[in-house]
């Protein structure tokens, strides 16, 4: 198996893109992953193209995407898996390049998810468990998912509603200083403990907003980064994948996710890590929502189980915490476009294992990053190991 | 600009456990069971996705079971603005089969209360399981 790095990395700015297409959206990461990797946009042999579509009017948009990007006849490779739709493109761009197939490709991770309005939205969402047994009958949603692990987490361990919005104080904080964050402002705790609520006990500011936006990652094999003469290489030195049943009827309990867990447990042993805390500098976790951070914090062994909530509420995942978590302001408050969340995360990955992430720079030790990316309600789950 | 309109109405077919969705109709709650390998499934299936077998037996879930989680729902996503308040759904434990439901009434319940479910069928003609606060000590077992 090859080794594989990343290059170039790209991010459009976050939010509501009504100023832009689908492939515009996507050209604007592209352009700047091809630009900080110093390629020409020919060199590259393949390209995948994430996105989960729907709620764009493109509804087979991958060919659109791919056109303007300058790749037709090197893919698309279209691929999708709910909100980890990006990591499913980074993916497949890795194994394309580990195996040989290919020495250098792009992932390209892209949403509008604006087009259509919050109700429609939500049904869309609502759909992304199993629509007969769930959306059908009873109208789950997105937000409803997520809710009933944050009630069932509360009940067993006595996690709150404070701990939860002190997840997105955090996060809106570091947003308040990413030019690409959606909510560039930060919020106090009484503002998030007094919004509404969308899904019992989520409130408002619990949840990530619908954005639109978009990011890319080339990747290339050692011998093609040798053969550019790239100075500042990001190794996937590790990654985990894992995936659980659609009904949430069918799972043991609701206070984690199966997906993480053995997600991580493979990542982590490819990459040689048997104490994240001290052998990672940062981790950008799946924060969809508040009750997704404080889970993740548990599942990725940063804390024991049942402990997430005192994770939060003792700074370990602020800057000089035990491990900072989600700096660049989290899907919380940079947002979630689900096709780009997953390669958006290694761009800011790389960014603080570059040391160019400005004012939100951690001190790095190990040179080592975590990005956990999860679709659906740990329908899919994906843990990359970065290091430079 | 505004784009062309495009509606989407599925038309759902019978599929191989149609007897869940008629029986659903007899307030009688159906789940599945492997015969040769024993693995449950509830919502039911017609094959085992452990052994490959199709050889299932039908298993009715009744009795009392015990709540695990819940969500109230507040902002309503297309397709259910037929309800005017917000619905609450939960998940309840009824011996080794989970079940999602809506509970009635407007008050939130509690995680471990015990409940029976029913069945009916929503303003929109659509049968589901709804759950009730359990009250009366339960005679049969789960």
């Amino acid at each position: 198996m090859k080794r594989v790095g990343i290059i170039g990395v790209g991010c459009s700015r976050f939010g509501v893109r009504d100023d832009v297409a689908l492939q515009e959206l996507a050209f604007e990461a592209v352009k700047e992953a091809v630009q900080d990797a110093g390629v020409n946009p020919a060199d590259i042999e393949l390209s995948v193209v994430g996105t989960v579509g729907t709620r764009n009017y493109e509804l087979m948009p991958a060919v659109p995407i791919n056109e303007y990007c300058g790749f037709s006849g090197r893919g698309p490779m279209r691929v999708e898996a709910a909100c980890a739709t990006g990591s499913a493109a980074l993916y497949t761009a890795y194994t394309s390049i580990s195996s040989g197939m290919a020495d250098i490709a792009v992932a390209i991770g892209v949403e509008k998810m604006t087009e259509v309005d919050t109700a429609t939205s939500l049904a869309v969402g609502g759909r992304s468990g199993n629509y007969l047994f769930e959306f059908h009958q009873y109208g789950t949603t997105f937000p409803g998912y997520y809710a009933m692990y944050a009630s069932a987490h509360m009940a067993r361990y006595g996690t709150t509603e404070k701990q939860m919005a002190m997840v997105a104080v955090k996060n809106h904080r570091n947003a308040a200083l990413n030019p690409k964050a959606h909510f560039q402002k930060e919020i106090s705790l009484e503002k998030a403990l007094s919004s509404k609520y969308v899904a019992y006990p989520l409130k408002l500011f619990d949840c990530s907003p619908i954005s639109d936006g978009a990011a890319a990652a080339i990747l290339a094999s050692e011998e093609k980064i040798r053969e550019l003469g790239v100075d500042n290489p990001v190794w996937i030195d590790g990654v985990g994948y894992s995936s659980d049943t659609s009904n949430l009827t069918k799972r043991p309990d609701y206070v984690g996710l199966r997906t993480t867990v053995e997600a991580a447990a493979a990542a982590y042993k490819m990459a040689g890590i048997d104490n994240p805390v001290k052998q990672l500098d940062i981790a950008v976790v799946h924060d969809c929502f508040t009750i997704a951070e404080i889970m993740a914090y548990e599942d990725l062994r940063f804390c024991s189980k049942g402990e997430g909530g005192k994770f939060i509420e003792n700074g370990d995942s602020d800057f000089g915490g035990r491990i900072p978590v989600n700096t660049f302001g989290g899907l919380k408050a940079k947002g979630h476009p689900l096709g780009a969340t997953g390669v958006a995360m290694a761009y800011e990955a790389v960014k603080q294992l570059r040391e160019e992430a400005g004012p939100l720079q951690v001190d790095l030790k190990n040179y080592r990053a975590l990005t956990h990316n999860i679709g659906g309600t740990g329908h899919f789950g994906w843990v990359f190991i970065l290091r430079r | 600009m505004e784009g062309r309109e495009l509606t989407f109405r599925h038309k759902l077919p019978k599929t191989k456990i149609e007897r869940y969705w008629k029986e659903l109709e007899n307030n009688t709650i159906l789940a599945t069971r492997c015969s040769r390998c024993g693995e449950k499934y509830y919502p039911p299936q017609a094959d085992c996705s452990v052994c490959y077998s199709d050889d299932m037996e039908w298993v009715e879930i009744r009795g009392e079971g015990t709540l695990e989680s819940f969500t109230q729902q507040h902002v309503i996503p297309q397709g259910f603005t037929f309800v005017s308040k917000p619905y609450t759904i939960a998940i309840a434990r009824f011996g080794e089969y989970r079940v999602m439901g809506w509970y009635e009434g407007d008050e939130l319940p509690k995680i471990g209360e015990k409940v029976e479910a029913y069945t009916a069928k929503d303003e929109t003609g659509i049968s589901k399981v709804y759950f009730r606060r359990r009250t009366l000590k339960a005679e049969e077992s789960p």
